[in-house]
């Protein structure tokens, strides 16, 4: 809150606080460097942030707010012999466009908001309450959770990352890393129930419980596909005798790929949706509570505990350049400079220039459209309030996500527009917008100084892979986030905190513990089911990796 | 959880602005040391202590800011699931406590609305120095339904009442949730992989 002078002197000066920013900053702070990490914005997260109702309505008044081009402020007091100034664009809010808001519920302000309950929606209460068989619009028992014991902190949350960024795989590199470097300890998950999919306006599940019994032999299916390397993954799928229901499922909720995509590719989705299934729980995917936006916070918690410098509401306005064309400062937006070793920065901040395809995120609302991917959050995951849930749907844009997702809506939703007004949920409230897709960015271009790295923000790929390339291209040499040392293990030696956090066995705060725990849970759950089933399940991994092998 | 060597936990998480001595209550409670050192002690997350409260053993787990404070960064999931707050300031310096309805803003928007909150006045063993009459602190605590109380850090003035005082308010709610919750069974599906909740309230 004091207008504290930031320091002058970093290794690696962070600008934007996404996905791989974030991981960025942890794992430099973590070998020692000297992290300065900002952001221009009041909130963390960036494009993967998550909000409150109150929140997101302030995002939209930002996001929709034409700000005057800043001033080229005059630097040249701070640029010292032999240096050249590189100014960095404002150009932040073009990565989202083409907002558009419905609503159709009345909401009651509850005047009272110095009562201070603490939460965001409670203030835009819904007056009329929807029954519970509204909501059950996919046909399945187990969806309405009960609710949680303790009191929702926050009612609504809504992430802006597309589908795909809502959810985490239960393998790979993104929980990997996070239980490797400790991190999960900042977050909770919670399992996804199901994974359903929908033909011809009707809802299946895909998992759990799918009869699997068709492809008998997984090795067999998943190395079979050389011949059709190139060729589209349904064609793959049509020769191999499977029925036409089966056929859908593969390619649209277990690869998750278009009927283009190429054989190998669709058949490396598959072999990794099939990897996840049964790590933690009956799908293979976990949602961080509260929603994704918390987990790029808990690796700058991280990078924080070890010394970075946080920064909100901060920006960089110019580089400065050496001879050699590598970066040796910065100009901050209050006009100081900050000299550093490193310079890594969010895509937007630099680059006007690249050609992006664009992704579609709907909050509120369902669909079944095969290239349209949803995401429907009940209230035990903090992101809504009881009785209602938060769908998310995502496309690869072709005009605006109006265009292409509120025929989608009024199909599978109950709004004035829709032609059978008792079918489906109704639609309480629903924003349409544009993102940009930052699968094409490159991390070092031709362009830029070669210690200035640039990271994208959510793409619409399938993981946290990409994410999490990124870093490694940036810190190719150092450890890779260690595991930060347990608290109860450290020994403090007089004054100075000294660390040793090598044994870490038989802690229960740890999550890799927990997890593992969870995972032997899991497993034995299973073991009551049938003793088939888990054997069944692991030949399913082992052809799955073997597949990968002979691939 | 049968097996753990406590009856609660209780995560802890102290905010505050920068300077009011939050890093130091932490180390004299945990440690008994004062002052602990000079700059950031790096590396340490959050401290561990067991206290015992009426035959009960309750582990109280407590979350420092990392100085994210310092420039008005804290993180939003570091308020996330914690069970009791202390705001901290500084009688000594009118400004952290001109500060202190940001703090509470930001608590209203990113804690529990169950979370405890206790508002802490440290320092006390500069009273020549004092800028805020603690008539005034305790005026304000009240209007926000906070607890409130006068620490040193420096002469452990209170800093053991502080935490112990918070671990009896805790326990009390939990096993006043416990009453009110009667029909939790464990839920189904539930993967929430890391809690720090204790287990009285998440039960
Ligand atoms: C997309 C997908 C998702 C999955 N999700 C999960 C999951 O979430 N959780 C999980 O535990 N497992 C999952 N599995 C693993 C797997 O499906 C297991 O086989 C499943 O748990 C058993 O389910 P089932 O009761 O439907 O039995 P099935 O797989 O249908 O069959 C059980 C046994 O009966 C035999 N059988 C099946 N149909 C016939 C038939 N018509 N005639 C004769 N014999 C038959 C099979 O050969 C098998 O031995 C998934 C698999 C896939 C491909
Ligand atoms: N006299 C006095 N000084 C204190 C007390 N508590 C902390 N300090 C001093 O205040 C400064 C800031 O303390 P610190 O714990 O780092 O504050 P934090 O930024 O809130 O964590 C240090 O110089 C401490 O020595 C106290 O109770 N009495
Ligand atoms: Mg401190």
């Amino acid at each position: 809150m004091a207008a504290v002078d930031l320091p002058s002197e970093f290794d690696v000066v962070i600008l934007g606080t996404g996905l791989v920013e974030s991981v960025v900053a942890a794992a430099c702070s973590r070998v020692g460097q000297r992290v300065l990490h900002l952001d221009r914005r009041s909130y963390y997260a960036g494009n993967w942030a998550s909000f409150t109702f109150n929140g997101l309505q302030d995002w939209i008044r930002e996001s929709q707010e034409q700000r005057p081009p800043e001033e080229l402020q005059d630097w040249s007091s701070l640029v010292k012999e032999g240096e050249k100034l590189m100014y960095l664009p404002h150009s932040d809010s073009a990565s989202i466009s083409n907002i558009e808001i419905y609503c159709f519920a009345r909401f009651r302000p509850i005047t009272d908001s110095s009562g201070g309950d603490g939460t965001g929606l409670r203030l835009f209460k819904p007056i009329r309450v929807h029954q519970e068989e509204d909501h059950l619009l996919l046909p399945a028992e187990t969806w309405v959770d009960p609710p949680l014991p303790v009191c929702q902190p926050i009612n609504f949350s809504s992430s802006l990352g597309p589908f795909l960024r809502q959810l985490m795989f239960s393998r790979g590199s993104l929980v990997d890393l996070l239980i490797k470097s400790n991190v999960s300890r900042y977050a909770e998950f919670k399992n996804v129930s199901r994974v359903l999919t929908c033909r011809e306006r009707r809802v299946q599940q895909v998992c759990p419980h799918m009869s699997l019994s068709r492809p008998t032999n997984w090795t067999v299916f998943l190395t079979s596909g050389h011949p059709y390397r190139g060729r589209p993954y349904l064609d793959f799928l049509s020769d191999q005798q499977l029925g036409e229901n089966l056929q859908h499922f593969l390619l649209h909720s277990i690869a998750m790929v278009t009927e283009n995509t190429p054989t190998e590719v669709g058949l490396a989705a598959t072999r990794h949706f099939l990897r996840c299934l049964g790590r933690y729980g009956n799908t293979p995917f976990l949602f961080p509570v509260y929603g994704l936006g918390e987990i790029p916070q808990c690796f700058c918690r991280m990078s924080a505990v070890f010394g970075g410098v946080y920064c909100l509401r901060h920006s960089v306005h110019c580089l400065l350049l050496d001879k050699d064309n590598r970066c040796k400062a910065v100009i901050d937006s209050r006009g100081q400079r900050i000299s550093c070793g490193h310079f890594v920065v969010e895509e937007g901040h630099l680059t006007l220039d690249i050609k992006k395809v664009s992704l579609v995120t709907v909050p509120p609302i369902t669909a079944g459209a095969p290239a349209v991917k949803m995401v429907e959050l009940c209230s035990s995951t903090m992101t809504c309030i009881p009785g209602t849930y938060l769908v998310h749907l995502t496309c690869q844009s072709v005009g605006s996500a109006y265009q292409d997702l509120s025929p989608v809506v009024t199909r599978m939703f109950k709004t004035p527009q829709s032609h059978d007004q008792d079918a489906g949920p109704s639609v309480l409230w629903c924003l349409y917008f544009n993102m940009v897709d930052g699968s094409g960015v490159q991390v070092q271009r031709q362009d830029l100084p070669s210690n200035v790295y640039m990271c994208s923000g959510p793409d619409g790929a399938l993981g946290h892979e990409h994410a999490i390339s990124q870093v490694i291209c940036i810190l190719p040499e150092e450890e890779f986030c260690p595991p930060a040392p347990n608290p109860e293990d450290i020994i403090y030696d007089g004054d100075s905190a000294y660390s040793t956090g090598e044994d870490e066995q038989g802690e229960e705060l740890q999550e890799g513990e927990d997890l593992k725990k969870e995972e032997a849970d899991n497993e034995k759950t299973k073991e009551v089911d049938g003793p088939n089933d888990r054997e069944e399940q692991k030949q399913m991994v082992e052809s799955c990796d073997q597949g990968e092998e002979l691939q | 959880m049968s097996m753990e060597d406590y009856d609660y936990l209780f995560k802890i998480v102290l905010i505050g602005n920068a300077g009011v001595g939050k890093t130091c209550l932490v180390r004299r409670f945990t440690q008994g040391l004062f002052p602990p050192g000079q700059g950031a002690t790096i590396g340490v997350d959050f401290m561990i202590k067991t206290v015992e409260i009426r035959g009960e053993k309750v582990k109280l787990q407590i979350w420092d800011t990392a100085g994210q404070e310092r420039f008005r960064s804290i993180t939003q999931s570091y308020y996330r699931s914690a069970n009791a707050l202390i705001l901290t300031y500084d009688i000594t310096c009118e400004d952290s406590f001109r500060c202190l309805p940001e703090w509470l803003r930001e608590i209203e928007q990113y804690a529990n609305n169950q979370v405890v909150t206790i508002l802490v006045g440290n320092k006390i063993d500069l009273a020549e120095k004092r800028e805020v009459l603690r008539q005034k602190a305790e005026d304000f605590a009240e209007s926000q339904s906070m607890l409130y109380l006068e620490t040193s850090a420096k002469e452990s003035d209170n800093v053991e009442k502080l935490f112990l005082d918070l671990a009896c308010e805790l326990i009390r709610e939990a096993k006043q949730n416990k009453l009110d919750n009667t029909d939790s069974a464990p839920m189904p599906g539930e993967g929430k992989a890391i809690s720090y909740l204790s287990c009285c309230s998440l039960n």
